[in-house]
């Protein structure tokens, strides 16, 4: 009991956990391989704009500018505007991850409260959250964020906030079965029965506990809301002032880079996207496997 | 087997989270920024006065409450109201679109059970083999594969480089065939590379699930109880073993619903399949509303109907686990 | 475990041999296949507002006169046609033995029903040509004599579909909004077939059409969701023209064997509008109102850098309202007269009425202090449109004056511009509705605000000269007025004309020949005449 005035950070066992999972995940073929590409990914966004700055203005002169293949001069060929594919691609993966980021950023918000609040609150809270998270669950995401999109509007903060808000529903669901069994167990109880309040007793007992299952739980949602965007934005909703993965596609597509035969600006925007989700998703399969003991017995 | 209460109560969920979708539905797509018909004008081709007509006529000049209204009763006698574009019964464009959508899926869902379920039966019978590793990552890699990019490459690849595949529509325009069986593989000619991309994203989670129920359900007692009585590792596996694993891809076939709604988007609209998915797409540019209410509708019904079935049908599958 | 892979891969295989026999699928040699990314949205004539339906229904139902392969005049269902000399009156003799594609004969009665029909509920564009009118004789059931109160410069008989009155008497306005006319009947040279929804419509020859045989059995429409992949079918040889190519796919295809990409002048032009409503509550920014601020910003732009950048090379430098298709009917002003390209000559204008940046920030302000700060606005989905927006923008600042850019979808952009006066410019583009100047010059007029009327614009004497060239039938001096017209309003400056676009069509050599390049178009076009007289390529 005496755990329970500690703060997290400053628990040995919390500090401890943290070692041991990390290393549990770099053991694993998989989840190693996610780890590497996460950290080739991050250093490509946040050093790739620096080296080789794109510039969206700088467009080519005259039709033979336009969609040329690769060459000493561009890396990766040009695009439908004559403009560099290597900085292009480059400048994509800050946008991509932008968006994929700050939308999940959202999304685990909103649900974990939810979730939360579910799991605590039995009763009409709950059936009222549940009902509104399966409302969620059933529409179909994809028609709806474009609906939302298309009235809204294509601006950055718009689609970030309308991936952000379809996003939710899992994670809501997970912490709430997690909140809802550590509830009822014993530590839990004894504090309630001692008085602390609602708050303390979430803030210091439950959240921590529940906090592995979030984290989990946020890696594949990024990799969810990168595809989102990806999507979106070959559908023609994205942004189009700034260049991510997704628009590059979607302007590939629409000035007939596939029919032209120009695979240097549909396959590395594509590739970006495929290594990105998939870094996350053996990030967070490892993760899940780890944390979800079951899974991890058998193996 | 069930309590009267347990369905009623199912029923009632139901009831309400169609109500919530049906006004959910409303809301969106008639409190917007932007009136359809506003286009129509603008290309020329008709006059401020029929736009006018236009307008009354779907009742766009009415207060929202009493188009909600008549909404609502329009619902309850299954008539989805008029398309503003075609300006004929939404009914009329969505069943020939529904049919379409519903060979793709169909085609689609056969592949991904026979490719996904039977692979994940592989790999969790090899558990812990390089066979399985190697599984598990391509159902990992297949998970992470935009479906839009899948098929650009396809197109490019099988389409435009190898001209071995048709690369949209669903039958060769204008073609005349000589008998039945010309025209079934001309579809199928072209329903293969749209099917093969909507079914690869899915196939990877669809390995993935069987793999991880199937391992579960392999080291339960019971599994070890009949290992040990000496059933061969197939009897295991199969009866066993496999049923009971099923459970898991059951409940995600439900959700499977929304996913390949999406899935079924990008590939109508990167192979030219006149379906639902790029009806949906169309009619979201085009603020079609009805048809948009009425395709909403649609899919957020199958999946309250799938979700409700694969409720009712885990009870039953699985004797461990009733309603209580 | 190996059966399911096995199978899978037997499967494959399988496939893979069925596809190498669906080439067995035979398409007739005498059907013209064309290809195109959007589809009609109905059949009905009254009400449909899609070029796509327009080209199949003018290949359904005859007109009184059509258009030719060069846009002249040629008979229809009228062999010929005459004005009565006080020119109020316009007399068609109706060709005799015409019968509808059901058998049903036709008649001067059909003619007067549909020219009634049409003025009484003011229907679709063609209401507009019959504003003026007062009453149709029919003398004889081969003579109609239409009459109208003020002499008409363009013949109704160029524009109007003539409809079966037995399938349309007795029907109310609300009705015909309605009425899908799924299996429609005209007096064509081919008959409706199928419209299988999101795939591709059909027609078939009518046999018994009065004019010469066309040399196509069938036309069949294909839809494609993707303008790559329509190229992508015309390079496989599945059809045989495409309607509308957008600028890099059309720029791949030149050179394929087999195929040629043609570039023609259209009668469309895009172009930046400003805000000119003199409304005390009008919520644009009255500077805009100054016509020296107009003409500065036309002076900044060098429409030959939009054309090279936002259209890749795809179209000719904007300045009347007029496109070149329109050939004589053009006011075609010599460059150096012309308010282009000339930043110097921009800030001189802006110099001489006062506006000077007083506080260095690069902006001009007026002598009250207020900067000349507007903002633009272009839908986000017409990527020319932004790009030129956006080099707008540079131009404008080179000479002082700050663009705010705003993209917004279509449907916002309209009701801004239509039901506000919350804007100040915007960038949007006009297609005109009939091959005759009537439409273009009627766009800006007093009466037209409220409708096609963007720009808040009225000027009386424009409106007193637009009724004077429609009730001038002379042409010579029509064209007077019409370039008078132009320059009036060329001065200005309510519109910013950019460009006029290329149509960029494309179609295979090796199956039909005899295209002819008619100014707006080979096909989708006023005129159906290519379909009529292309003939195959022989063997």
């Amino acid at each position: 009991m005496a755990t329970a005035r500690i703060p997290l950070a400053d628990r040995p066992g919390a500090r401890a956990a943290l070692r041991r999972n990390w290393e549990l995940v770099w053991s694993d073929g998989l989840g190693r391989v996610g780890v590497i590409l996460l950290a080739a990914v991050a250093v490509i966004a946040v050093l790739g704009p620096v080296l080789f700055p794109f510039d969206p203005k700088a467009v080519g002169r005259t039709a033979a500018d336009i969609l040329q293949p690769p060459s000493a001069q561009h890396w990766l060929g040009t695009d439908e505007l004559g403009r560099d594919v290597f900085r292009a691609t480059l400048a994509g993966s800050r946008i991509s991850l932008l968006i994929g980021l700050t939308a999940t950023a959202i999304s685990i918000l909103v649900g974990a409260v939810i979730g939360l609040v579910a799991g605590y609150y039995p009763g009409w809270p709950d059936s009222v959250l549940m009902r509104v998270t399966d409302f969620f669950l059933v529409m179909p995401t994809l028609p709806l964020v474009i609906a939302l999109a298309a009235l809204f509007g294509q601006s950055l903060g718009i689609i970030i906030l309308v991936i952000g808000l379809t996003g939710w529903p899992s994670t809501a669901r997970i912490v709430r079965s997690q909140v809802l069994s550590l509830r009822e167990r014993q530590f839990v109880v004894r504090v309630r029965s001692l008085g602390a309040s609602d708050l303390r007793i979430v803030g210091s007992h439950i959240l921590p506990n529940v906090l592995p299952l979030i984290f989990a739980n946020t890696v594949l949602v990024i990799a969810g809301s990168i595809l989102s965007e990806a999507t979106l934005a070959f559908l023609g909703l994205g942004d189009p002032v700034h260049v991510s993965w997704g628009t590059m596609l979607h302007f590939a597509f629409v000035s007939g880079a596939t029919g032209r035969g120009a695979w240097w600006y549909f396959l590395p925007p594509g590739f970006g996207i495929v290594l990105v989700v998939l870094g996350f998703t053996l990030f967070g399969h490892t993760l899940d496997r780890i944390l979800n003991p079951r899974l991890r017995e058998r193996g | 087997m069930f309590r009267a209460g347990y369905l009623a109560r199912k029923a009632g969920q139901l009831a309400v989270t169609l109500f919530a979708v049906v006004t959910f539905n409303f809301i969106l797509f008639r409190v917007l920024p932007g009136d359809p018909l506003q286009l129509i004008a603008r290309s020329g081709h008709l006059p401020p006065e029929a736009v006018a007509r236009l307008r009354a006529l779907f009742g766009l000049d009415r207060p929202l409450l009493v188009q909600f209204w008549y909404y609502l009763r329009n619902l309850s006698h299954a008539q989805f109201g008029f398309s503003f574009t075609y300006r004929r019964p939404v009914s009329s464009i969505l069943a020939e679109r529904m049919t379409n959508t519903i060979i793709l899926l169909g085609a689609a869902t056969v592949f991904i059970v026979l490719v996904g379920v039977g692979l994940g039966v592989f790999a969790a019978a090899r558990r812990g083999s390089r066979a399985d590793s190697g599984t598990v990552v391509t159902a990992l890699v297949f998970w992470s594969l935009p479906t839009f990019w899948t098929g650009m490459i396809l197109v490019f690849l099988l389409g435009v480089w190898l001209h071995a595949f048709p690369i949209s529509g669903i039958t060769t325009p204008g073609a005349t065939y000589s008998s039945w069986f010309d025209q079934t593989t001309d579809v199928v000619s072209h329903i293969f590379l749209p099917t093969v991309t909507l079914a690869l994203v899915d196939i990877g989670q669809f390995i993935l699930i069987t793999r991880s129920s199937l391992v579960d359900v392999l080291t339960e007692d019971y599994i070890l109880t009949a290992k040990a009585k000496g059933l061969s590792r197939r009897n295991v596996v199969w009866r066993h073993g496999v049923r009971n694993a099923l459970l898991p891809v059951i409940t995600a076939s439900a959700l499977y619903i929304s996913l390949v709604v999406g899935g079924a988007i990008q590939v109508e609209t990167v192979f030219s399949w006149p379906g639902m998915g790029r009806l949906i797409y169309d009619a979201v540019l085009r603020r079609d509303y009805p048809v948009l209410e009425a395709c909403f509708l649609i899919f957020a019904v199958t999946v309250i109907l799938a979700n409700l079935a694969s409720d009712l049908l885990y009870p039953v599958l699985d004797p461990r686990v009733r309603e209580t | 475990m190996m059966r399911a892979r096995t199978v899978a891969a037997l499967l494959m295989a399988a496939l893979l041999v069925l596809t190498g026999c669906t080439r067995s699928a035979k398409t007739g040699s005498t059907s013209l296949r064309v290809g195109w990314s959007s589809e009609p949205d109905t059949m009905n004539p009254l009400t449909t507002y899609s070029t796509e339906a327009q080209e199949v229904l003018q290949l359904v139902y005859d007109k009184l006169t059509e258009y030719d392969s060069s846009l002249k005049p040629e008979p229809g269902l009228a062999t010929s046609f005459e004005y009565s000399s006080d020119g109020l009156s316009i007399t068609y003799d109706l060709r005799d033995g015409v019968k509808w594609h059901d058998g049903q004969p036709f008649t001067s009665a059909d003619v007067k029903f549909t020219f009634d029909l049409i003025h009484d509920q003011n229907l679709s564009e063609y209401g507009q040509w019959l504003t003026d009118m007062t009453s149709v004789d029919t003398p004889d059931a081969s003579t109609v004599v239409v009459n109208f109160s003020k002499p008409q410069a363009f013949n109704p008989g160029l524009s109007i579909p003539i409809l079966p009155e037995h399938i349309w008497s007795g029907k109310s306005a609300d009705d015909i909004q309605k009425f899908a006319n799924d299996q429609p009947i005209g007096t064509g040279p081919y008959t409706f077939v199928q419209w299988k929804q999101g795939e591709s419509l059909t027609i078939k020859r009518n046999d018994s059409w009065w004019g010469p045989e066309p040399a196509a059995t069938q036309v069949i429409f294909v839809l494609y969701g993707n303008e790559d992949v329509m190229a992508q079918a015309l390079r496989a040889g599945e059809v045989d023209v495409l309607t509308e190519v957008p600028p890099t796919i059309w720029d791949g295809l030149s050179g394929v064997e087999n195929v040629a990409a043609v570039s023609i002048p259209s009668f469309s032009f895009h172009h930046i509008g400003f805000n000119m409503s003199t409304d005390p509550k009008s919520q644009g920014n009255p500077l805009i109102l100054d016509q020296t601020v107009r003409q500065a910003l036309a002076y900044a732009l060098d429409r030959n850098q939009l054309v090279q950048l936002a259209l890749a090379g795809h179209g000719q430098p904007g300045s009347v309202l007029l496109p070149p298709a329109f050939g004589d009917w053009e006011l075609k002003i010599p460059a150096d007269q012309q308010m282009n390209a000339n930043p110097d000559q921009a800030n001189q204008l802006l110099d001489a009425a006062g506006y000077k940046d007083t506080n260095g920030d690069g902006v001009r302000e007026a002598p009250d202090g207020s900067p000349l700060e507007f903002r633009l606005i272009a839908i986000e989905s017409t990527t020319v449109d932004v790009r030129a927006a956006e080099l707008f923008r540079d131009a404008a600042a080179k000479v002082g004056i700050k663009l705010d850019l705003q993209t917004m979808d279509e449907n916002t952009l309209g009701k801004t511009v239509y039901n506000t006066t919350d804007w100040d410019i915007f960038v949007w583009g006009w297609d005109s509705g009939v091959a005759d100047p009537d439409y273009m010059l009627g766009i800006v007029l007093c009466s037209q605000i409220g409708g096609n009327n963007d720009i808040y614009y009225c000027n009386k004497q424009y409106d007193q000269l637009y009724d004077q060239q429609a009730t001038t039938v002379d042409e010579a001096a029509r064209m007077n007025i019409v370039h008078q017209m132009q320059q009036d309003f060329y001065d200005s400056a309510g519109y910013i004309v950019m460009w006029y676009q290329d149509k960029l069509q494309a179609y295979r050599t090796d199956t039909w020949t005899g295209w002819v390049q008619t100014p707006g178009g080979m096909v989708f076009n006023f005129t159906r005449d290519n379909y009529l007289n292309v003939t195959p390529v022989a063997a």
